[in-house]
C-alpha cells in the first residue's frame, strides 16, 4: 500500500517548523506572487531557511506562485523563479502558465494550482504533456471522477481534505475587486463570500431565519482517508496557511494518526471517533465532504449569521522543560488557572492533567495566567518537549 | 478600427442587430455559462445565414462526466465552419490537438486572462484570439495589445459576471427556509443590486452596473464585445446603433476597471 503525502499549509516558519513536527510530510508556503497577499509571506532568506529545515529531515517545501499575473507581475516573476530554483525548493505551485515557460530551463518541479480548477482527464493530458508533475484538483471533483482521471493519467494528483472552501470555482470569482476594489486573484481576496446579503425576487425581499450568503460548511474527509489512499491519491493537503500553529498541529496530528493506522492495519482499521470530534473543535465551523460524494445541495451551505466563536481551547506552547523540577516553561495564548483539567499534547504525546502549581517568569507562585504571550512555569506530571501545546480539556 | 461583437439573447435579437455588428458570439447550451440565453446547434446554423463572424462560447468548466459530450459537440461545430470557439476549460486546447480540429479557439479564462505573457503561452499553442478580463486597466490592455500577435476581445458594454460556482446558491437557500421565488432573483448589500442567476450548471452572480465603455479609445482591440444580458432588446439595438454613429448612449458612462486599478496588498 503507498502511503500518500500529507501536505499542511505554513503561513510562516515557525508553522512550518510546526507542520514538519507534527506530521506533515511537505508543506506549502507562500513567498511573493501567491494567493495570500496579506499573510506575513516568507521572504527568500526564510524559504531557504525553510527548505534547508525540511530537507533536514527528508521532508519538502513547495511554494505558490498561483496568482493570475498582470503584465507588471509577469514582467518581474521570472527573476524570483530563478531564486527559488537556486534556494531548491522542491516545486512550486502555479495557475498560470506563463510560468511554465519561464522555469524551462530550471529544475524547477510545476504543481498546476487548485486555482487552474482541474476537473477532467483532457485538461490534465495537457498540462501532462506541458511537463507539470502533479495536479492539485479542483474542489468539485468527486470520487469518480478521482478515479476516473487515476485510472487514465500517469501523474500525481493532490486532493484537498480539510479546510475551508471557495464558494466558487476556484478562479472565478472576483467579488473582492467588485466590492472593496481588492483583486482575489492577485491575493486580496476580502471573503466576500462570508458577507450576508438580502435576497431578492424582483423586489420582493426573500428572507430566511438566516441571511443569504455564499458560504459554505468546511471540508472535512477524516472519514474517507482509506478510500482516497486506496484511490492512489499521491498527496493529501490540508488548507488554511493563515490558520494558527495550534490549529496546524491538530489537524496535522490527526491526520498524521489516520494515514498511519490505516497503513499499517488496514484490515483491523475502523475509524476513530475522537479524532473527528477533536477536528470538529479545533475548526469551530461545520464541515462535510461536499464535492467528493456529489453533494453540494442545501446541506453544504452555512448560515450563520456571521456569529463564529473564537476558538479558545490553546493555552500555551512549551518553551522549555526541566526534567529535575518537572517544570515547563510555557508561552501563554489563552486564560488558564490553578485548579483547571488540561491537554498537553505534541507529535508522539497526549495525557491529561489538573493545574496544581504555577510560576511567574521569576518563579512566585500565582494563581491565575490572564496575559497573552505571558511566560510561566507549570509543573506538569510527565516528560514534555519544546513545541508540545497545552489545550483545555 | 475594432469589429463589433455581440452576445445575443436569441435570433430575432440577432437579426435585428445585424447591420451595426460584425460578430455574434454565441452561447451553448449545456456548456456555457454566466448567459442568461444559450442556443443548440441548429439557431447556430440559422444565425451563420445572417452572414457573419460567429465565435460559439464554450465556457463553463467542464467536469470529467461531461467530455463525451463536449467532443461530439466539437465535431459537429467543426462542420459549421465557424470563426472560433470561446473556451474556458483546458480540454478544449487538448481535444483540439487530438482530434484535429481547425475551428480557431479564443482563449477566455474570464479573470485570469490578465498578462501578455499567458497571452503569448496560448498563441504559441496554435491560439489565435484572447478575451480579456474584465478586471484589467486600459493601460493594461494596451500593454497586451502591444506585446503580442493574437487577436484580441474586450468587453465595453453589458454587465459582467463576477462570481461563477457549482453550487446552487439561491436554491439551497429557498430550500434550507422553504421559501419560494419566481427565479428573478437578485442580492442587495448597501444600497447596491447585483443580478444572481441559479441554473443547473450552477449559479452566477453580476455586477451591479453596466459596463458602459463603449466611447473609451480602444479602436486597437480586435473585437468589442457588447453582451445583451438583462438589457432589454430595443435598448441593445439602439447601443450599436449609437456606437456605429460614433455617439454616446443613453446608459450612465461606467468604465469599470479601466481606470481603476485594483490593490491586493492592504498593510
Amino acid at each position: 500500500m503507498k502511503k500518500p503525502e500529507l501536505l499542511a499549509p505554513a503561513g510562516d516558519l515557525e508553522r512550518l517548523k510546526i507542520a514538519l513536527l507534527y506530521g506533515a510530510d511537505a508543506v506549502y508556503i507562500g513567498g511573493a506572487f501567491n494567493l495570500r497577499a496579506n499573510a506575513d509571506n516568507f521572504k527568500l532568506e526564510e524559504i531557504k531557511e525553510g527548505v534547508d529545515y525540511a530537507h533536514k529531515l527528508n521532508k519538502k517545501v513547495y511554494v505558490t506562485v498561483n496568482i493570475a499575473m498582470h503584465n507588471k507581475e509577469y514582467e518581474k516573476v521570472k527573476d524570483y523563479l530563478l531564486k527559488l530554483d537556486e534556494i531548491d525548493v522542491d516545486a512550486i505551485i502555479v495557475s498560470d502558465p506563463a510560468i511554465i515557460e519561464l522555469t524551462k530551463n530550471t529544475n524547477l518541479e510545476i504543481h498546476l494550482s487548485t486555482q487552474a480548477s482541474t476537473l477532467n482527464k483532457e485538461a490534465i493530458e495537457f498540462w501532462k504533456k506541458e511537463g507539470v508533475t502533479r495536479i492539485v484538483l479542483a474542489r468539485e471533483c468527486s470520487k469518480e471522477d478521482i478515479v476516473d482521471i487515476k485510472n487514465n493519467i500517469n501523474i500525481e494528483l493532490e486532493v484537498f481534505i480539510h479546510g475551508a472552501m471557495c464558494a466558487s470555482y476556484s478562479g472565478r470569482c472576483v467579488l473582492s475587486n467588485f466590492l472593496t476594489n481588492r483583486d482575489s486573484n492577485r491575493g486580496g481576496c476580502s471573503q466576500i463570500c462570508r458577507w450576508d446579503f438580502d435576497l431578492y425576487d424582483e423586489n420582493k425581499h426573500l428572507e430566511g431565519e438566516k441571511p443569504f450568503t455564499f458560504c459554505t460548511k468546511d471540508l472535512s474527509m477524516a472519514n474517507h482517508i482509506p478510500e482516497l489512499i486506496n484511490m492512489e491519491v499521491d498527496s493529501l493537503k490540508i488548507e488554511g496557511r493563515m490558520r494558527s500553529i495550534y490549529y496546524i498541529a491538530t489537524v496535522v496530528k490527526i491526520y498524521r494518526k489516520l494515514i498511519d493506522d490505516y497503513c499499517h492495519n488496514s484490515k483491523n482499521y475502523e475509524y476513530n471517533l475522537t479524532y473527528e470530534r477533536i477536528l470538529r473543535r479545533v475548526a469551530n465551523r461545520d464541515s462535510i465532504t461536499q464535492f467528493f460524494d456529489g453533494n453540494f445541495g442545501k446541506d453544504v451551505q452555512y448560515y450563520n449569521g456571521r456569529q463564529e466563536i473564537t476558538n479558545q481551547d490553546f493555552l500555551g506552547i512549551v518553551l522549555e522543560y526541566d526534567e529535575k523540577t518537572k517544570l515547563a516553561k510555557l508561552e501563554q495564548r489563552n486564560y488558564f488557572k490553578k485548579g483547571d483539567k488540561v491537554e498537553i499534547f505534541g507529535p508522539d504525546k497526549d495525557f491529561k492533567f489538573t493545574i496544581d502549581k504555577i510560576y511567574d517568569e521569576d518563579k512566585n507562585p500565582i494563581e491565575i495566567v490572564r496575559h497573552p504571550k505571558q511566560i510561566i512555569y507549570l509543573k506538569v506530571p510527565k516528560k514534555v518537549s519544546v513545541n508540545d501545546m497545552m489545550k483545555i480539556c | 478600427m475594432s469589429k463589433v461583437a455581440a452576445i445575443i439573447n436569441n435570433i430575432d435579437e440577432a437579426k435585428n442587430i445585424q447591420n451595426y455588428i460584425d460578430a455574434y458570439l454565441v452561447p451553448l447550451k449545456d456548456l456555457s455559462i454566466n448567459y442568461i440565453h444559450t442556443f443548440i446547434l441548429e439557431e447556430i446554423i440559422e444565425i451563420k445565414k445572417l452572414n457573419k463572424e460567429i465565435f460559439v462560447i464554450i465556457n463553463k468548466n467542464i467536469h470529467n462526466n461531461e467530455l463525451n459530450n463536449l467532443e461530439k459537440t466539437l465535431k459537429e461545430i467543426e462542420k459549421l465552419n465557424i470563426n472560433g470557439i470561446i473556451f474556458y476549460d483546458i480540454a478544449l486546447v487538448n481535444l483540439k490537438q487530438k482530434l484535429n480540429l481547425k475551428t480557431p479557439l479564443v482563449w477566455n479564462q474570464e479573470h485570469l486572462t490578465t498578462n501578455y505573457g499567458t497571452v503569448n503561452y496560448w498563441y504559441n499553442k496554435g491560439i489565435e484570439y484572447a478575451y480579456l478580463s474584465s478586471e484589467l486597466t486600459k493601460r493594461e490592455i494596451d500593454e497586451i495589445k502591444n506585446n503580442t500577435k493574437a487577436k484580441l476581445f474586450v468587453n465595453v458594454f453589458g454587465y459582467i459576471p463576477m462570481f461563477t460556482s457549482r453550487r446552487h446558491l439561491v436554491k439551497n437557500y429557498l430550500d434550507t427556509f422553504n421559501l419560494k421565488s419566481k427565479n428573478q432573483n437578485s442580492i442587495r448589500k448597501e444600497g447596491k443590486t447585483y443580478p444572481i442567476s441559479d441554473t443547473d450548471l450552477g449559479t452566477t452572480v453580476y455586477s451591479n452596473y453596466i459596463l458602459n465603455a463603449t466611447s473609451v479609445d480602444l479602436k486597437n482591440i480586435d473585437y468589442l464585445v457588447f453582451n445583451s444580458n438583462f438589457i432589454d432588446e430595443k435598448d441593445f439595438k439602439e447601443v450599436l446603433k449609437k456606437h456605429k454613429d460614433k455617439k454616446e448612449n443613453k446608459f450612465p458612462i461606467e468604465t469599470g476597471f479601466l481606470y481603476s486599478e485594483t490593490i491586493y496588498k492592504v498593510k
